[in-house]
């Protein structure tokens, strides 16, 4: 076998006439979720009913792919007066996420740390174990700045990952499960030709170019550092709604609130998990009714020196993975790109 | 133990909150078996009002009697409960309140006599001290069976304080605000209600009353920048919760 | 990234595990000692803990809140915690009685850096309620004497009646060991017998400043935000280092595993990285003051 050979044999070919086919042989891996178009226009992660309404290539879905691993609200314990704290319900059911784009791969590698950093939370893991991952790529518009956060290509985190090449997918192989797939599902994949490794470059390069925004992480730190008492953060503290949309549609915010909710008998019941945003007023206010983060600005700041500061004093990269959501979703039209340029213009004197 | 004595009380409102309590269908054997329901007209005859470790007060202080009957209420109770928007921020009864009884009067009686010794609506915190609130026009289901629990069990009822919005994306709901320029008060209103109205297609119309700290000024700018007449902005905010900061978006 | 090593393995970590209430004592208006056990004794032989470390309690039903650990891992069998009534959870708590059973993880934080103070003067200056992860330290120091230089003990309550731990702290006052000076605000009436200072916590350094060697001396600092901007311009006039200031700090906290992100301060987490913080670190966290 020559070196060749060796290195595009975790690569496959699958044309897209044979799509649906491959999509119906998923089912044999779990549930198949996809990126939906919904009647009224919106796409979001659902489970694929016809192949045909599966768009892969539009830039994001409403909610990323962590609904699946840290849904909105889950109940993490039943309680009894007795018995205290028990029976951790976890969905471990199969399951096939097709369509996840990079900047979302790139978001679940994030929490995986996040979830796996101090101490393992193993409802998380549980979730990831059961989910097989099949990665797109896809056409990025003027919201989409992955490429300046480093987040547009993977390498891992996905088991299969196709790339669009006009007629049929590039497909790369990440898993031994990615493999399985391929394995249990001959007749839709054909072998690498020369041809579609060059019909792989032109796609890679030609995305490379679309890419309209951009965010310069170069020294971004110390950049938020020297600006910690910039205008800009009161100007956008004066726009922003603290309506929490921001945290909800990031695939990387891991907020949450915790809190018990009672059955009728008024002994038993559930502890509940629920996303929360460090947006809202309560979020740093302590039982004494101090408030550490009493000011909206003071609140937006914390949320850009967690994801641009913090992350990457202990991750070596920032937690954002530029896919647009937050910039797309916020009613206040405050956009993570124009800030971060504004802050720069500040340094300039 | 003995059974909590509560009374369920309506001041000037359209009794909306107590019909939930009616409306309880599935919970409301196991509450009313839990509790001693001392007074609810609305559902019993013969109170017995001499003390209350419980008393929900529904609606808003509109007349003499109001002030009265919920101070009394207040004295005869260990714990006070706003419950609905009337309660919490003086509800529809006080969506004119910067008009002026007299001029309501004449338009709607033809005359500016005082008929019913009414005065603005005010919520039940300007009048006697609140333990707790829940608002909702009407109150929610699930949020009325999870503060009722709550007591049952001796604390004081707490939810989540999020807006609207945070159901909304939840849900995946398109943003009525951003994305179809809906005159929606999602971003400012008091969640609960898991996005009720939006959910529909209906912008929020504030109906659980604003949070406690909230940006009234640039939700009111956006609505603008929307093509949305200031005066209806207004007229939308106030329906509710008149007494919410208006002053600022005015 | 943190390594591997660093990750601690355990089944479920938001997880409480029942626990007893086996002893509830009035400590001061609105205080009470709560002593718990819990119900495997697997896990109370498997329990340890360093002073200043906190857990989270759970009353079944209302939910979950930090209390920090008042009792020191030098005396075993029960985990002692002074709560203050304040919240919903916490009066909760106060409505427990005896026998019941709440929820407890644990324990969570870094706690004091006990090493490194071995063969040092400690200087513990309290303040209110601050005296609660100061006195598992107290207790720390005193069963280990004789691997420390100088202790000495300064609280600060508002009157008399506010003084936690009175008997204890009555007991400690007049030891050859530990040098204990407490002050009051002020007497709840003209001539109540109180034979210490009246006048803020700062006013008692004079008693101890000339025995304590700051070059060679951690100050151990908790009490309400006010009293930290005194004491630390104290401490640094007496000489000492920021990073020999240790300060204990709260934050609202849901998880307290350094997930929820609630008491993230700056870049560290208050559950993991603290609640001690040295003076340095806390100066140079935004909002950490």
């Amino acid at each position: 076998m020559s070196k060749r050979e060796l290195r595009l044999g975790n690569v496959r070919v699958l044309p897209k006439d044979l799509f649906p086919d491959f999509v119906k042989g998923l089912a044999l891996f779990g549930k198949v979720y996809a990126p939906v178009v919904r009647p009224d226009g919106a796409h979001v992660f659902s489970p694929v009913e016809r192949v045909a309404d599966i768009d892969m290539a539009h830039p994001r879905t409403m909610l990323s792919p962590k609904k699946y691993l840290f849904p909105p609200e889950t109940e993490m314990y039943q309680f009894s007066p007795e018995k205290g704290y028990f029976d951790p319900p976890v969905d471990t059911a199969k399951t096939v996420l097709l369509g996840v784009h990079p900047c979302d791969i790139n978001g679940m590698l994030i929490l995986d740390e996040v979830f796996r950093r101090y101490y393992v939370e193993p409802r998380y893991f549980a979730r990831r174990q059961s989910l097989a991952v099949i990665g797109s790529s896809c056409e990025p518009d003027d919201k989409c700045f992955c490429k300046s956060m480093h987040s547009e290509y993977v390498d891992k985190g996905f088991d299969l990952f196709l790339t669009d090449i006009g007629d049929a997918h590039f497909v790369r192989m990440g898993t031994s499960i990615g493999d399985d797939i391929v394995a249990a599902n001959p007749a839709v994949f054909r072998p690498v030709e020369d041809e579609d490794v060059r019909a792989y470059k032109h796609a890679e390069n030609c995305r490379a170019q679309a890419y309209k925004a951009q965010v310069e992480l170069d020294s971004l730190p110390q950049i938020l550092e020297l600006e910690y008492d910039s205008r800009v953060w009161k100007e956008a503290g004066d726009k922003c709604l603290s309506c929490g949309t921001c945290s909800s549609v990031c695939p990387t915010c891991y907020c949450y609130d915790l809190f018990d909710r009672l059955n009728l008998d008024v002994a038993s019941g559930a502890r509940v998990r629920r996303w929360d945003s460090c947006l809202f007023r309560e979020h740093a206010l302590v039982a004494g009714g101090h408030n550490f983060r009493d000011g909206r600005d003071s609140r937006m700041k914390n949320r850009y020196f967690h994801k641009q500061v913090g992350f990457v004093s202990e991750f070596g990269r920032p937690s954002c993975v530029g896919c647009g959501r937050c910039i797309e979703a916020c009613p206040a039209n405050i956009s993570i790109i124009e800030m971060i340029k504004s802050l720069r213009e500040e340094v300039k004197v | 133990m003995a059974k909590p004595r509560v009374g369920i009380f309506g001041l000037t409102s359209c009794a909306g909150d107590q019909l939930v309590v009616v409306n309880l269908e599935d919970e409301l054997l196991d509450i009313v078996g839990a509790i001693d329901l001392r007074s609810f007209i609305m559902a019993a005859s013969h109170p017995v009002e001499d003390e209350f470790d419980v008393a929900l007060v529904e609606g808003s202080v509109v007349t003499g009697e109001d002030e009265e009957r919920v101070k009394d209420i207040r004295a005869k109770s260990k714990l006070l409960g706003a419950i609905g928007t009337c309660a919490v921020w003086g509800g529809i009864p006080g969506a004119l309140n910067h008009v002026g009884r007299n001029t309501l009067y004449q338009a709607v009686y033809g005359t500016e006599e005082d008929l019913f010794k009414a005065r603005e609506a005010r919520p039940l915190r300007d009048v006697v001290k609140v333990d707790f609130s829940l608002s909702g026009c009407p109150v929610e289901k699930h949020q009325l069976v999870q503060a009722l629990l709550s007591l049952l069990h001796g604390d004081l009822p707490s939810f989540p304080t999020v807006p609207v919005c945070q159901d909304c994306r939840f849900k995946e709901n398109v943003c009525l605000l951003k994305t179809k320029g809906q005159l929606c008060l999602g971003p400012v209103t008091a969640g609960g209600c898991l996005a009720r109205c939006p959910s529909h297609n209906i912008g929020c119309e504030g109906c659980h009353g604003p949070l406690d700290e909230v940006n009234f000024a640039a939700e009111a700018a956006l609505l603008e920048e929307k093509g949305l007449p200031r005066e209806r902005i207004a007229r939308v905010v106030r329906n509710f919760a008149h007494q919410a900061d208006l002053a600022r978006i005015m | 990234m943190l390594a591997e090593k660093d990750i601690i393995y355990r089944a479920d970590p938001h997880r409480p595990s029942p626990a007893r209430l086996v002893g509830v004592q009035p400590l001061a208006p609105e205080h009470a000692l709560f002593q718990f056990r819990f119900e495997d004794p697997k896990e109370n032989e498997r329990w340890t803990h360093r002073p200043g470390q906190f857990v989270m309690v759970s009353v079944v039903g209302t939910g979950e809140a930090p209390i920090s650990i008042c009792s020191s891992p030098s005396r075993r069998g029960v985990i002692e915690l002074c709560v203050r009534n304040t919240g919903r959870v916490t009066s909760a708590l106060h409505r427990l009685k005896e026998g019941a059973i709440v929820g407890l993880r644990g324990p969570y934080g870094n706690g004091y850096p006990v090493e490194k103070m071995k063969g040092q003067d400690i200087l513990i200056v309290a303040g209110g309620l601050g005296m609660a992860p100061l006195r598992s330290l107290v207790w720390y120091v005193l069963d280990n004497r004789s691997d420390f230089g100088h202790v000495s003990l300064l609280y600060g309550t508002r009157t008399p009646e506010d003084v936690l731990f009175k008997g204890e702290i009555a007991g400690l006052v007049g030891r050859g060991d530990l040098e204990t000076h407490l002050t009051v605000d002020k007497l709840v009436e003209d001539g109540q017998p109180w034979p210490h200072d009246v006048g803020v916590v700062t006013g008692l350094f004079k008693y101890v400043k000339d025995r304590v060697d700051p070059t060679r001396a951690y100050a151990a600092v908790t009490g309400p935000p006010i009293m930290y901007r005194f004491v630390l311009r104290e401490l640094l006039a007496l000489g000492f280092g920021k990073d020999r200031i240790l300060m204990s700090l709260e934050r609202r906290m849901k998880c307290g595993i350094g997930k929820c992100s609630h008491c993230a301060v700056g870049y560290k987490y208050t559950c993991i990285h603290g609640p001690i913080f040295t003076y340095w670190d806390a100066m140079n966290l935004p909002e950490m003051i």
